[in-house]
């Protein structure tokens, strides 16, 4: 991995640059005075040859390029033409043919930031035009050599979770021939799914159509499928993680269990089944449910006696060993795909619905426990105060859900799974059972599930628009008495019912944060985990090389958890079907020797990055662990000894632009930091849209707003800069790099006051926030904002400066320059 | 605004365009009390819990809510059922988006009040206060007998001071206005 040196100049080789001024037809030409630009290019230090072309990008254009670099031994390039966003790649390509590193190349926008937006001011164009290239020569000359970074790739893929959703992950990842680990906490894979009983809109039965998922997943070859076990730990990055896995102890033998039962059948002690949500029973030595994948039993210690009759049963097969440990397991894989699925929340602490007061009260999960064939009673619905089958049942809808108070969001499949138990019931004892749903909203916006809707509204299933907020029971007959308000009537309404079904909440996974905290994944308000992008990239976890599959990353039903997880493994194939991982090396490098955490506890980078991919260790120097790190250069703008560079955003590189941008009249000007993805690319939109904007502004591209160091603003208003703008990408969620935005707003927020404080007229030195989409509020603002700068003068804000200069280069002594 | 606040049937009249004031509920949001007015998704466990809507045939805390969100300024104002809440705070206490229905409910009679819509029965008790210090007039009778009991007399109210805070709220200048436009 190649770690050049920082902040120094390529003292060795004399700088030759050639600047490549392109006409772009007369899209340029036709308002930029091209043979000015020429001539003022050749007057330019260290620049050797200018030449200029109709069409840069064109073959012939880039020949000239390749021509010059080999003829005038150019060792840097700049391109004057369109947008870096538009033919950065293009031209990247061209020099690295010629044998220049691709990274001595830059190039200068002076078509969507020139002639595109100053049209009827083509001599203001033009002069934008020329310190837009003298800002690129100023950064070129402290350009360096950069190679991408490649990492070498381990082909197999650790999948987090055996539900539904992990299941199908694994299987797909397994069918394109790589080697998956399919990690399961409990005795066997499965999920929720294999706990109910249908499935809707199509009733087709849970068990029937998982069930053979299950054993492909148990028999296919690629797969190993390590249950009963936890994750203790992840180590590395994208294309090389190494975990540590504890497979708990179950004292039966993996490789001997045969599955046969018969231990089960002389084992004498039995105890709640927690897979039946404790309404049916179990063995001290079993499996959870007959259909378990894998095939292994398991004693639980906490209730056998130690009677041994199973020891006996087993016989020669000898698998069963009281003796047997925890063990730990070491593998390696490329990508991890976490799928652990979702809880149930239990409503204990809602005493007006009386669950676990009221005996016939239950919530969702354990009537499908009820209504299932295979379930503890057969698939008879009882009530648990007689044993007697109800003559009328309430369904409760968000119960915990879109709740202030416990959780705020939608579960998603509730209003689905409410309808099947209705039908289910309907269909079950017809009229013989009156059955009512309380709901606020009815949400069935899937696929056949409208017509679901239907089809339990012909069924005469009563639907009361209204939220119950109590339920009082009948003590003689364990009635329910539920009050609510019938919203369509206005009027409150009071139903008595046999029984009560509380569609509870789904809620995240029982220690979802201690996962969070080994992977380094972050989870929303909501418990979930958060994703890299909220529509482009759903199924990414924020750290390369981890995604996410079912309800784990947002509560799903079935078939979304299904395409997720055949998505999650597409997604994880794009990093292990690749020998080595190539990494773009703009990143972020440390100077060791000016790292202070060596002395104190510093820490504040490794805080501030949204990846996580800087390690800290007591008395150490920040460590950037290079493949984790995705150049956004936040933490070269936090951190106070300046000890970190981002390759290729220097900040040598970028106060060269801000002096080259503010070395004539800057009073007049307005400097603007643009990050790549969304300000930059609005304001490219403000110039292909040709809204027209005061040519007073000099713009320099940032990777994200988080670079924006504090020292650049200070040094352009010490430079006596007229405006200082910083655009960003909009709050909340906008931002490419997580939250950069945040942490430049925090960062500008403190420096704001500071200056205002130290008189600076507050209109001086905005963050605004402009989508990519958003060229019309961009050119809105620069005219705003020039419009402020002609309102306060050149008098005054030369007095302000004057009077600023003083403190801020005090502020900027440290720095050396 | 009718002078006897008594559950009469509320306005079922259909609202006009006209009537609907879409600022009204950012005005609410910002008062005290009322803050959280708008996200409020109409569930009815305001009115399922309420005591007062279970006996009253118009009193819905809920459509009172609705009617301040859709922006019927007069005719939630105007509205004699606006003061049967018994202000027992069981609405706050249940609602599951936090809204203190309550106290959105007391805002609006301090909007209503503004106006001078306050029924004549409010209206007499505060002449009530305002002449003894009591809420309403003690007969005669009922001191007589206290003497004759042997009960020390009542307490003399402070008219004077309890004036001076009315005063202070601008309360009996909302009261007039409203006698003037009669």
């Amino acid at each position: 991995m190649s770690q050049p040196e920082t902040d120094k100049q390529p003292a060795p080789e004399q700088l030759r640059i050639g600047v490549f001024i392109c006409h772009c037809g007369l899209n340029i030409a036709g308002t930029v005075d091209i043979k000015e630009l020429v001539e003022y290019s050749k007057t330019i230090p260290d620049v050797v040859y200018v030449k200029e072309n109709r069409y840069t990008c064109a073959d012939p254009g880039q020949e000239e390029i390749r021509k010059g670099i080999r003829d005038y031994k150019l060792n840097r390039v700049v391109v004057a033409a369109c947008s870096p966003r538009m033919h950065e790649a293009t031209f990247r390509r061209t020099v690295s043919e010629a044998g220049l590193n691709p990274f001595l190349f830059e190039m200068a926008n002076i078509r969507e930031f020139s002639s595109w937006c100053h049209p009827s001011t083509p001599k203001e164009a033009t002069e934008r035009a020329k310190d837009a290239i003298k800002m690129a020569v100023a950064k070129a000359r402290l350009l360096m050599p950069l190679q991408t970074i490649e990492v070498p790739v381990t082909n197999k893929a650790l999948v987090i979770g055996g539900g539904i959703a992990g299941m199908n992950a694994a299987l797909d990842l397994a069918e394109m021939g790589f080697k998956v680990y399919l990690l399961e906490k409990s005795e066997s894979i499965g999920g929720h799914m294999a706990a109910l009983d249908k499935t809707f809109p199509t009733l087709d039965c849970s068990i029937c159509i998982e069930g053979p998922k299950m054993v492909d997943v148990g028999r296919h070859p690629n797969i190993q499928i390590i249950a009963n076990a936890d994750l203790i730990k992840v180590d590395g990055y994208v294309g090389n993680f190494k975990v540590k896995i504890r497979r708990n102890p179950r004292y039966v033998m993996a490789d001997k269990c045969t599955g046969c039962g018969e231990c089960k059948d002389v084992c004498p002690i039995e105890f709640p089944n927690e897979w039946d949500l404790n309404l049916g029973t179990r063995k001290a030595i079993s499996v959870p449910f007959d259909q378990a994948v894998p095939l292994i039993y398991t004693i639980n210690k906490d209730y056998c006696i130690e009677c041994y009759k199973c020891v006996d049963a087993c016989g020669a097969r000898e698998a069963i060993n009281f003796e047997q440990k925890p063990e730990e397991i070491d593998i390696e894989v490329g990508a991890i795909i976490v799928a652990t699925g979702y809880d149930v929340y239990l409503p204990y602490d809602m005493p007006l619905l009386g669950y676990g007061k009221y005996l016939n009260v239950i919530t969702s999960m354990e009537f499908e426990r009820l209504i299932l064939a295979a379930g503890p009673t057969g698939g008879k619905v009882i009530r648990q105060s007689d044993g007697q089958k109800p003559h009328s049942v309430a369904f409760i809808q968000c119960v915990g859900s879109r709740d202030k108070n416990k959780y705020p969001y939608c579960s998603n499949y509730c209003c689905m799974y409410t309808l099947k138990h209705v039908v289910q019931l309907k269909e079950k004892y017809k009229e013989d059972i009156e059955v009512y749903v309380f709901y606020m909203d009815m949400r069935s916006p899937g696929k056949g599930y409208e017509e679901f809707y239907d089809r339990a509204r012909e069924k005469g299933v009563n639907f009361i628009r209204g939220r119950v907020s109590r339920i009082d029971e009948d003590p003689k007959t364990h009635n329910l008495i539920l009050h609510s308000e019938d919203e369509n009537l206005g009027v409150p309404i009071e139903v008595e019912a046999e029984m009560v079904v509380l569609a509870t909440a789904s809620i995240p996974k029982k220690g979802s944060d201690e996962l969070a905290r080994i992977l380094n994944l972050t989870r929303g308000a909501d418990g979930f985990f958060m994703e890299s992008h909220p529509k482009l990239k759903p199924l990414d976890a924020p750290t390369d090389g981890i995604f996410f599959a079912g309800a784990c990353q947002g509560l799903k039903d079935i078939p979304y958890s299904v395409s997720q997880g055949s998505g999650a493994a597409s997604r994880a194939a794009t990093v292990i079907s690749k020998p080595t991982w190539k990494i773009e090396p703009i990143v972020s490098v440390i100077d060791e020797s000016k790292c202070r955490n060596v002395t104190v506890k510093c820490g504040i980078c490794a805080d501030k990055c949204p990846y996580q991919a800087i390690k800290i260790e007591p008395n150490k120097p920040a460590q950037v662990i290079t493949a984790s790190c995705h150049g956004c250069g936040t933490c070269v703008a936090e951190c106070p000894q300046d000890a970190i560079t981002q390759m290729h955003f220097t900040d040598a590189q970028i106060l060269a632009q801000i002096r080259a941008a503010l070395e004539k009249d800057p009073e007049d000007k307005i400097l603007a930091f643009l990050c790549n993805w969304c300000s930059y690319a609005g304001a490219d939109l403000a110039g292909t849209s040709r809204f027209e904007y005061p040519p007073s502004i000099r713009a320099i591209r940032v990777m994200c707003s988080g670079r924006v160091d504090r020292d650049f603003i200070l040094e352009a208003l010490r430079l006596g800069a007229g405006m200082v703008l910083v655009a960003a990408c909009h709050l909340p969620y906008d931002c490419h790099y997580i939250s950069g935005n945040y942490k430049m707003k925090a960062r500008t927020d403190a420096l704001k006051g500071m200056l205002e404080k130290l008189g600076m007229s507050p209109e001086r030195f905005r963050v605004e926030y402009v989508s990519a989409a958003e060229g019309v509020h961009y050119a809105e603002l620069i005219r705003e904002i020039d419009a402020q700068m002609h309102a306060l003068g050149k008098e005054k804000i030369k007095a302000e400066n004057a009077k600023l200069k003083p403190v801020i280069e005090n502020m900027l002594k440290r720095k050396k320059q | 605004m009718t002078e006897t606040a008594t559950t009469k049937e509320p306005n079922r009249e259909p609202i006009k365009a006209s009537e609907i004031d879409p600022k009204f509920k950012y005005e609410l949001s910002r008062m005290h009390g009322s803050e959280k007015i708008l996200r409020c998704f109409q569930c009815g466990t305001c009115t399922s819990d309420c005591p007062v809507a279970r006996y009253s045939e118009t009193y819905r805390p809920r459509t009172i809510i609705r009617m301040a969100q859709l922006g019927l300024r007069d005719r939630v104002l105007n509205s004699d059922t606006l003061w049967l809440c018994a202000a027992c705070f069981t609405c706050t206490d249940r609602c599951p988006q936090d809204i203190e229905v309550a106290s959105v409910i007391r805002v609006l009679r301090n909007l209503a009040a503004e106006k001078g819509c306050v029924p004549i029965v409010f209206k007499e008790q505060i002449a009530s206060v305002l002449e003894s210090g009591y809420a309403y007039k003690i007969p005669d009778l009922r001191i007589k007998k206290r003497e004759t009991q042997g009960l020390p007399p009542l307490p003399k109210g402070n008219p004077a001071s309890i004036s001076k805070s009315l005063k202070g709220v601008k309360f009996l200048e909302n009261i007039e206005k409203k006698s003037e436009q009669q």
